[in-house]
């Protein structure tokens, strides 16, 4: 790449990162560089240059963008992924708020939800910890800022790939197999809201001070140090006092200054807001 | 303060006493992201001389190694402070300083680090070695070829230098390292990075040495990477060959390459009817270089392990290509080959032949073979043949054939003569199915004759999109007015994706007439009118520059900003006013980056003090514009200016006052500091 195309470059991430909070260092930014390539041909652009200026002014910017997002996200999840999460949040996070949740629902939110295998897992987790005859209903809120993906999840419809980790008995159970993919049954999914949502930007439709516990897996190791900081500020904002926030194996708050406080509990470390245990 | 309140207050920071004791204070935060920051601002504000002090406090570590980092930043501005401190009576500081400058790139330090080779602390001597090698200073060869006699740590350290170096004197005395030695794996690989041919027969010979696997395989991989760059590879192996096919041959290379060979195949867990789809390892570079050897040395006994990877979309590039350039199938193996029974081989022997018109009856032989994939191959070597008498059984394959015969039968008849192709005509009609159209069709725009305008003007108004466009494609490779005005209507189609396929080829094809017509077309506001100021741009149509002026101010911001980069590449005389006046501070950031842009281009020697101006603008990328157009103008006058963009907070524009400075040499560089 020469100066002047490193140039072009840097101009189009920085205006990506500042929209959605990515970055793409490394093998990330040849795996853009070669999804940017496709636009551009379809686009009939010739430079990044082109391409910055496109979604600077172009009438059809907003559209670009959502095509964008598309484009740019890593889509890959599947069913009960790092299922000690799930264990955590019916063994640890819930018990202490049942005297609560007689007077309302538990509410999670699924932050960088993709195609909601992440959502509908925990749905089915709670069911299976018979929640509900204790009397304990609950909502579940899953964002992404992939449109493409927010209408897989709505549709509830999986590929082989996405059942991974379930074995043939959670299969039958969950899923009602049809032409090689999988159709999540109809009761495991009520209680599962999809929202398109751009987590790194200001305003998102999420309501403050009304979550128990953000799952936000594997999407932070994406984000810029800034959106990083500043997606953590908003989860602060979203969650109840003392509510958890669960991360993915490779992320940590650990000397990063925020307002949450590392809990260690047997089979992971998630975070609590810090206000709340003071 | 959280992490993003000292990154906020780090950079609100004013010109001042306080402004560099805060970054250096924040040179040692806790978080990397505002250790980071402060890295950024010391290179830009802080003098090499208060930064060395840092490197030299060995108590401090997290300290020194961002002042390290704020040197390397600095670069070409630091190199002179960092050359003085070469002769530091604390070695660590002198090792420190050389990695600095090897990372910066200061081609123009070599002959300072020099004497350093003979420095008493082997510590210091190694990293000037490394330096020198990372610097890939040709004047230090004669020295790095004496210290192949050092100890083992120095003379480890030359071996690879004398490798990043690239020097062919070096082939010798790195050859008598191999195999007997304790270096002689890593100069065999110095050896592979010079890559010189005359190290090709050594390097095979020392091939036939089995005794240690692992240094085997090195020396196979440089042998590859040594047959690319040979100007006569296969001449050279022709003995080698020949020793390797007697039957008392030393260290049993066939047996050795042919493992190489099948075990790649075997690891794909091949099936008997090895199809496209199944993945066989196809890029490794023991592999190629294996392939290569059998190629060159024309080691007949492996040319069916090699042909299976011909014909793979994994593999089949590079083994067809390297068949072409080295190799070349005698009539005789051809034809034995194409009667392998593997139908794999049969087709890698047709994808990898280059043929004699006496090899027809084989390749005719193998139209009617049972595997399609085989038939497919014989209509590639047919059209490779180029003979039209067989166009009649490619027509056949084109209208009966599989998929992927149909595919290479196009591609086969695209490579005809032109004037053998009339009997396609009738296949393709309005009424023919469109299947057939959309393979016919790119046959003549490969052909590019005029025998076949009338059938593309016809379809150039078929029902389906995608015929439609094939049919521009035609037309477009075709002279004369008829063809461009069917483009020039194609630009009105209902599609638009036809419209921008039209104005791309008409763009390509150029001509005056497209100008004149696509100026008529600014006057249409819609959505084509962004697409076709581009075009006139990529025209340079002159011609167009009095519209787009007299349109800018009337227009919505995105065709403004492609009407400047129009204009840009236009370039018609006087320009540079009007960019000047579009870099104002109450235009749009984005007029005013790609203004900058078209002045960095455009700039003449009395524009320097626009471009002084530009240097300290608070965007980056206007900033980056006037690295550029200085380097490019290369005037006296504009060196003092790169001196503070090097350091620049914003990498990118550092990088390109760098390769600006290089542009102006490192001589008055050096004057300047």
């Amino acid at each position: 790449m020469t100066v002047a195309v490193e140039a072009e470059w840097r101009l189009l991430t920085g205006l990506i990162e500042s929209r959605f909070g990515l970055c793409f260092p490394g093998i990330r930014r040849e795996i853009l560089e070669s999804r940017l390539r496709d636009r551009l041909q379809e686009l009939h652009l010739e430079s990044y240059h082109e391409y910055y200026r496109y979604l600077r002014a172009h009438p059809q910017r907003e559209a670009e963008f959502g095509q964008l997002a598309c484009r740019i996200t890593n889509n890959e999840t599947y069913f009960f992924r790092e299922a000690h999460h799930f264990e955590v949040l019916t063994r640890e996070i819930v018990p202490p708020l049942l005297p609560q949740l007689r007077s309302r629902p538990l509410r999670l939110l699924s932050a960088g939800c993709s195609s909601g295998e992440e959502a509908y897992s925990l749905a089915i987790t709670l069911q299976n910890a018979a929640l509900d005859r204790a009397g304990v209903t609950w909502e579940i809120d899953a964002c992404d800022v992939n449109a493409e993906r927010i209408a897989r999840a709505r549709a509830g419809i999986y590929e082989e790939s996405a059942l991974r980790a379930c074995d043939p008995e959670t299969r039958a159970r969950y899923f009602t197999q049809a032409g090689g993919r999988y159709r999540l049954n109809d009761r495991h999914r009520a209680g599962v809201r999809f929202l398109e949502v751009n987590l790194a930007a200001p305003g998102a439709p999420l309501l403050a001070g009304t979550y128990d516990a953000i799952l936000c897996r594997n999407l932070l190791i994406y984000f810029s140090h800034e959106a990083f900081d500043g997606l953590i500020r908003q989860f602060a904002g979203w969650l109840r006092p003392g509510g958890y926030l669960l991360l993915g194996h490779a992320e940590s708050l650990i000397d990063r200054g925020t307002e949450f406080e590392p809990v260690c509990l047997p089979d992971a470390v998630v975070y609590r807001a810090a206000s709340a245990a003071a | 303060m959280t992490v993003p309140e000292r990154l906020a207050a780090l950079n609100a920071l004013r010109d001042g006493p306080e402004r560099q004791a805060a970054i250096i204070a924040a040179m040692e935060d806790s978080a990397i992201p505002v250790r980071d920051a402060a890295i950024r601002l010391a290179a830009r504000y802080i003098e090499p001389h208060v930064l060395g002090t840092f490197v030299a406090d060995d108590v401090n570590a997290v300290l020194r190694n961002a002042a390290i980092a704020a040197l390397e930043r600095q670069g070409p501005y630091a190199v002179p402070y960092l050359e003085q401190m070469l002769a530091a009576d604390n070695h660590e500081v002198a090792m420190f300083v050389l990695q600095v400058l090897a990372r910066s790139g200061s081609t123009r330090s070599a002959s300072a680090i020099l004497p350093l080779l003979r420095h008493p602390d082997a510590n210091v001597a190694q990293a000037a070695i490394e330096a020198l090698g990372r610097l890939r200073s040709y004047e230090a060869v004669p020295a790095l070829l004496g210290m192949l006699g050092q100890n083992l740590w120095l003379q480890l350290a030359a071996i690879a230098a004398l490798g990043e170096i690239g020097a062919p004197e070096a082939v010798g005395p790195l050859l008598a390292l191999v195999p007997d030695t304790l270096v002689a794996e890593p100069a065999v690989q110095s050896l592979q990075k010079i890559a010189a041919p005359d190290a090709l027969v050594p390097l095979l010979e020392r091939l036939q040495d089995d005794r240690e696997r692992a240094l085997r395989d090195s020396i196979l991989e440089a042998i590859g990477v040594v047959i690319d760059m040979h100007p006569d590879a296969r001449g050279a192996a022709a003995s080698f060959g020949q020793a390797c096919l007697a039957p008392d041959a030393p260290g049993n290379v066939l047996g050795y390459l042919a493992g190489i060979l099948g075990a790649n195949e075997a690891a794909a867990g091949r099936p008997a009817d090895f199809g496209d789809g199944e993945p066989i390892q196809g890029g490794g570079s023991l592999l190629r270089a294996a392939a290569g050897v059998v190629v060159v040395a024309q080691l007949r006994p492996l040319y069916p392990s090699l042909l299976v990877y011909a014909g793979h979309p994994d593999s089949g590039n590079w083994v067809e290509a390297l068949w072409r350039r080295h190799g070349n199938l005698s009539s005789e193996e051809l034809r034995d080959l194409v009667g392998h029974a593997d139908p794999t081989i049969r087709r890698g022997a047709l994808l990898v032949g280059s043929y004699d018109p006496e090899d027809l009856p084989i390749i005719m032989g193998r139209m009617s073979d049972e595997s399609a994939t085989v038939r497919a191959a014989a209509c590639r070597a047919l059209g490779a043949l180029g003979d039209p008498q067989v166009v009649p059984t490619l027509i056949d394959r084109l209208q009966h054939g599989e998929a992927i015969e149909r595919a290479a039968a196009a591609d086969a008849l695209g490579r005809m003569p032109a004037e053998a192709l009339d009997v396609l005509l009738p296949l393709i009609t309005p009424t023919s199915p469109v299947e057939t159209l959309l393979l016919v069709l790119p046959v003549f725009e490969r052909c590019g004759s005029s025998r076949f305008e009338e059938a593309a003007l016809a379809l150039c108004r078929h029902r389906v999109t995608s015929v439609r466009r094939a049919a521009c494609r035609v037309l477009a490779r075709l002279p004369g007015q008829r063809a461009e005005l069917a483009l020039l209507r194609a630009m009105g189609d209902k599609d638009e994706a036809i419209q921008l396929s039209a104005l791309d080829l008409l763009v390509r094809r150029g001509g005056q007439q497209n100008v004149t017509t696509l100026i008529g077309l600014l006057s249409a506001s819609d959505s084509l009118r962004y697409h076709v100021i581009r075009a006139l741009g990529r025209l340079r149509a002159e011609a167009a520059v009095p519209k787009l002026s007299d349109l800018y101010d009337a227009c919505a911001l995105h065709e403004r900003l492609e009407i400047v980069a129009a204009l840009i590449a236009i370039a018609p005389p006087g320009l540079v006013p009007f960019l000047v006046s579009r870099l104002a501070a109450s235009e749009r950031e984005e007029i005013r980056q790609i203004a900058a842009h078209g002045v960095a281009a455009l700039a003449e020697p009395n524009d320097v003090g626009i471009l002084l101006l530009m240097a300290g603008d608070a965007d980056w990328t206007v900033r980056n514009e006037a690295a550029a157009g200085l380097g490019r103008l290369g005037l006296p006058a504009g060196q003092t200016a790169l001196l503070t963009l090097v350091r620049d907070v914003e990498a990118v524009v550092a990088q390109t006052a760098r390769a600006a400075l290089q542009q102006l040499g490192g001589g008055s560089l050096r004057a300047i500091a």
